[in-house]
């Protein structure tokens, strides 16, 4: 039963995180391989599944509070798929222990600049 | 260059961080669009979500493809983070900015000690 009831409360807790987009998935993802023993690509696949229910969730919510935007989306979308489709043929394709270091610099990087950005 | 411009870049930056490390995209595309696209806050927040949302559909199709997993493992995680979505949509106008920004930042530094140790 614990196999079910840890990730189901790991899920829930992460998802609250996600519809808010503050990389609830990525805690997700550092939850799996080093607390619950998932391997890490399998980890990288249930970690994409996992946003869609959660993500879909919040973003019923976002779009009823007024939050989207078209323009942003019409814009965006379509090159995030087309660079989504090429980066996931090529992570498929290295092994996973050489995308550990440029993953954790570009957590690192990321941390800091959103930390130290400048406010406007 | 103004943001029609910048946008597509945008989204092709999360796209890129989505496929290859399985997820997330959301660490690169809120500071670009909060600092250089200049989309206030609440707002960069949820579209990086509607933005990160089909890059997963199609990150989450090309690795099931080229590399399957158990769907039985998944499915705790999935109905967990439904409800969480739900809960969590709920509450997000109610919570302040300032402290979106800083579970999200340290979340990323703890991932990024923890990925280079």
């Amino acid at each position: 039963m614990t196999d079910f009831l840890l990730p189901l409360a790991v899920g829930f807790g992460t998802g609250i995180l996600s519809a808010w987009g503050v990389g609830g998935g990525t805690l997700l993802l550092l939850i799996m391989t080093f607390f619950l023993g998932v391997d890490q690509a399998t980890a990288q696949g249930i970690n994409l599944l996992y946003f869609l229910p959660t993500a879909g969730m919040g973003l019923l919510c976002h779009r009823k509070n007024g939050l989207l935007r078209r323009d942003i989306l019409r814009r965006a979308i379509p090159w995030g798929i087309g660079a989504a489709i090429l980066a996931a043929w090529l992570a498929t394709a290295l092994h996973t222990e050489v995308l550990r270091k440029p993953f954790g610099i570009y957590l690192l990087f990321a941390g800091v600049f959103t930390l130290f950005g400048r406010r406007r | 260059m103004d943001n029609k411009g910048k946008l597509p870049l945008c989204g092709m930056a999360a796209g890129c961080v989505n496929g290859l490390f399985g997820g997330g995209g959301g660490m690169v595309l809120v500071p670009l669009l909060r600092q250089w696209c200049q989309v206030e806050e609440k707002q960069a927040f949820a579209n990086c979500v509607a933005v990160i949302f089909p890059c997963c559909v199609i990150s989450a199709a090309v690795y099931l493809l080229r590399a399957p997993f158990s769907l039985t493992t998944a499915l705790p995680y999935l109905l967990g983070g439904l409800a969480g979505g739900l809960v969590g949509g709920k509450l997000f106008p109610s919570v302040p900015t300032v402290w979106l920004r800083r579970i999200f930042a340290g979340f990323l530094l703890y991932g990024g000690v923890r990925y280079l140790l």
